[in-house]
């Protein structure tokens, strides 16, 4: 492509939002990860339709990758095709979208990413980030588990898939926090879960044979969490045994009202969606936006859960 | 070392290869770590082997009838998510039969394109493990399901109960591959899998209904999902909508390491049991050793490949390939 050619196609970017800027309405696409994979992405999706059909100067089209990066390249363009005044995606992979990334930069259009963050490379193509904070999350765990034991015992944790943004960074801030606020803590072992309860409930009845004394465990999602619980009761050891989580599931609040599960930290599939749309329609507005957006995940516990709704997922 | 005293030990010996890498994994796990030979841990491994055991047994009949079946692991996705969704909607005793019976029905698609219309099972099973994973996606919305009264229902007996002090899932399990071995070793239908499996123009020379024996190892298949899925959802009482991802090539793992032939006609149950154990306790052996997770794919895919090739070589009474 030439250069004259992109310098028209920028242009032409440029008229496309001054054009919806004078219809009062703005058009943004979504491309989301794969919907319908877990609860929340479900709810996500949910979430984002509803909060777009709230608005009346907003008009959305909203795609999905189904999990395929190839397919969510495509989808990248297609939005660049219809020049949308924005375009809000949940990358399949951070480091495979960055060219696509910069297409739309290079077309004019602002990319908003939503939920889990692009690769650094592409960072200075993106609008903004809007998302939860993994490592802030990885930290409140920390400081519960530290709360909860009192600053001494032996804890176990249980991580998300290997390779994954959310669990490295959940485990990240987690370590990091617990061994300067709680030198007293030692975690025995940390071994992965990938996300699953039967595995983590696997996992979890092998560490209660190798060790004698387990104080706590940290999971890098509730519903992990509960797989460690189950095995914790069975062998007839849970009591006194601190669990705290990540990702509040519905599980895991039951689990904390029934007393057997300490906390977890508190993210919202909607909140993640609605903070995705206002980033981009702050971007739109030409308000000064932060590239980094983390919406709020507050700590969960036994003592505050009454203040939430219990998760739909 | 081990060739000699594989080969000094004569054709008996030289069958049980999987058996002999067995022990010696055993052993030298034992010596490691202290807890791997207590009762507690034994138990906790035949418990926790009890889903992939039970699926690998099926799964083995099919092998054995000269077919994969790469399905099993988003059938095991889909009858868990079915019967832990319909537990609390039309309770336990409704759940199972309405579950068991839609996962036969996709043992019949499988058995039907397969054996009926003879096309690729490889084709024909990778494709039903993405179809039937589109199928749990779109019956349940994407949504986790959980049974909400876990200590109340009887459903918990078939993952977390115990008889005689033997936990529920080893009972299954045990009983499961007891019958299929008799099934295989000593019945009609056995010998006509076999022979399917291992020349499958001969087997319609002899009179064998080819079509229909081939159906049935689906079917079988299909049944022993159901039943693992039984003990998964009673184990974990949820189910997220990918639960058995990946399952599908753990159970094929069980069956290579049972020294199964992938080609088809011979094969034994009670060899895949051992390589579920095998695999079960190597897994669970690496983490009460305390090494990380990486090390833990790493070893189970070299034993895999050292045990198959101990198996081949104790067949063939040396290491190395005679032809060069």
């Amino acid at each position: 492509m030439t250069k004259t050619m992109k310098l028209l196609l920028a242009s032409c970017g440029t008229f496309a939002l001054v054009g919806a800027a004078a219809a009062d309405t703005v058009r943004i696409g979504i491309t989301q990860n794969n919907v319908g994979i877990d609860s929340y992405q479900t709810t996500y999706e949910q979430a984002f339709i509803a909060a777009a059909e709230a608005n009346p100067d907003v008009e959305v089209i909203v795609l999905d990758a189904g999990g395929d990066v190839a397919r969510q390249i495509s989808q990248m363009q297609d939005l660049i095709q219809q020049r949308v005044d924005a375009i809000i995606i949940w990358p399949t992979d951070g480091q495979a979208l960055v060219p696509a990334v910069r297409n739309a930069h290079r077309e004019g259009i602002p990319v908003v990413v939503t939920n889990s963050n692009i690769a650094e490379a592409g960072m200075e193509f993106i609008a903004a980030f809007s998302g939860p904070n993994n490592i802030q999350q990885g930290i409140y765990s920390a400081e519960m588990m530290c709360d909860a034991l009192g600053g001494e015992g032996q804890i176990v944790q249980i991580t998300g898939m290997p390779g994954y943004t959310t669990a490295i960074e959940r485990q990240r801030g987690f370590d990091e926090r617990l061994a300067e606020l709680c030198p007293g803590v030692t975690q025995l072992d940390i071994q992965p879960g990938d996300w699953n309860r039967e595995r983590a409930q696997r996992t979890m009845e092998t560490l209660l044979t190798r060790f004698d004394q387990i104080d706590g465990v940290y999971s890098g999602d509730d519903n992990m969490g509960v797989g460690a619980l189950n095995a914790a009761l069975a062998a007839g050891r849970a009591e006194g045994m601190v669990f705290i989580g990540a990702t509040n599931f519905a599980v895991g609040y039951d689990a904390m009202g029934r007393g057997e599960y300490w906390g977890s930290v508190y993210q919202s599939p909607v909140d993640d969606a609605r903070a995705a749309l206002q980033t981009a329609l702050d971007v739109l507005a030409g308000e000064d936006v932060p590239k980094l957006n983390y919406f709020d995940t507050p700590k969960i516990t036994q003592e505050n859960m009454h203040e939430f709704d219990r998760p739909v997922f | 070392m081990l060739m000699t005293r594989l080969k000094a030990g004569g054709p008996a010996i030289a069958k049980q290869g999987i058996l002999v890498a067995f022990i010696v994994f055993m052993i030298a796990f034992s010596l490691m770590s202290d807890r791997f030979l207590s009762a507690d841990n034994i138990m906790s491994v035949f418990r926790q082997s009890a889903i992939i055991g039970v699926m690998a047994i099926g799964a083995t009949i099919v092998v054995i009838g000269g077919n994969l079946d790469l399905s099993v692991g988003s059938m095991l996705s889909f009858a868990t998510v079915l019967v832990v969704d319909l537990h609390d909607k039309i309770g336990p005793e409704l759940a199972i039969p309405v579950m068991v019976l839609a996962t036969l029905c996709l043992g019949a698609i499988n058995g039907f394109l397969i054996g009926i219309l003879r096309l690729n099972s490889l084709i024909v099973t990778l494709g039903m493990l993405s179809a039937i994973q589109g199928l749990v996606l779109i019956y349940s919305g994407g949504q986790n399901v959980d049974i909400v009264d876990q200590r109340g229902t009887w459903f918990a007996i078939f993952g977390r109960g115990a008889v005689f002090g033997i936990a529920t899932p080893i009972i299954i399990f045990g009983t499961l591959a007891l019958i299929f071995h008799i099934i295989m070793t000593t019945m009609p239908f056995g010998r006509r899998v076999h022979a399917v499996g291992g020349n499958p123009t001969a087997s319609v020379f002899s009179g064998i209904p080819r079509s229909r024996v081939v159906f049935m190892t689906y079917l079988i298949s299909a049944l022993c999902v159901a039943i693992a899925a039984i003990i998964l959802g009673s184990r974990v009482m949820g189910s997220q909508n990918n639960v058995g991802q990946g399952y599908e090539l753990q159970v094929l793992a069980a069956v290579i390491l049972g020294g199964t032939s992938l080609l088809g006609g011979s094969g034994s149950i009670l060899r895949t049991v051992l390589g579920v154990l095998m695999l079960a306790f190597i897994q669970n052996g690496l983490i009460l050793m305390g090494q990380p997770y990486y090390t833990q794919w790493l070893v189970t895919w070299v034993v895999i490949i050292v045990a198959v090739w101990l198996d081949v070589a104790a067949k063939r009474g040396r290491l190395f390939s005679p032809i060069a």
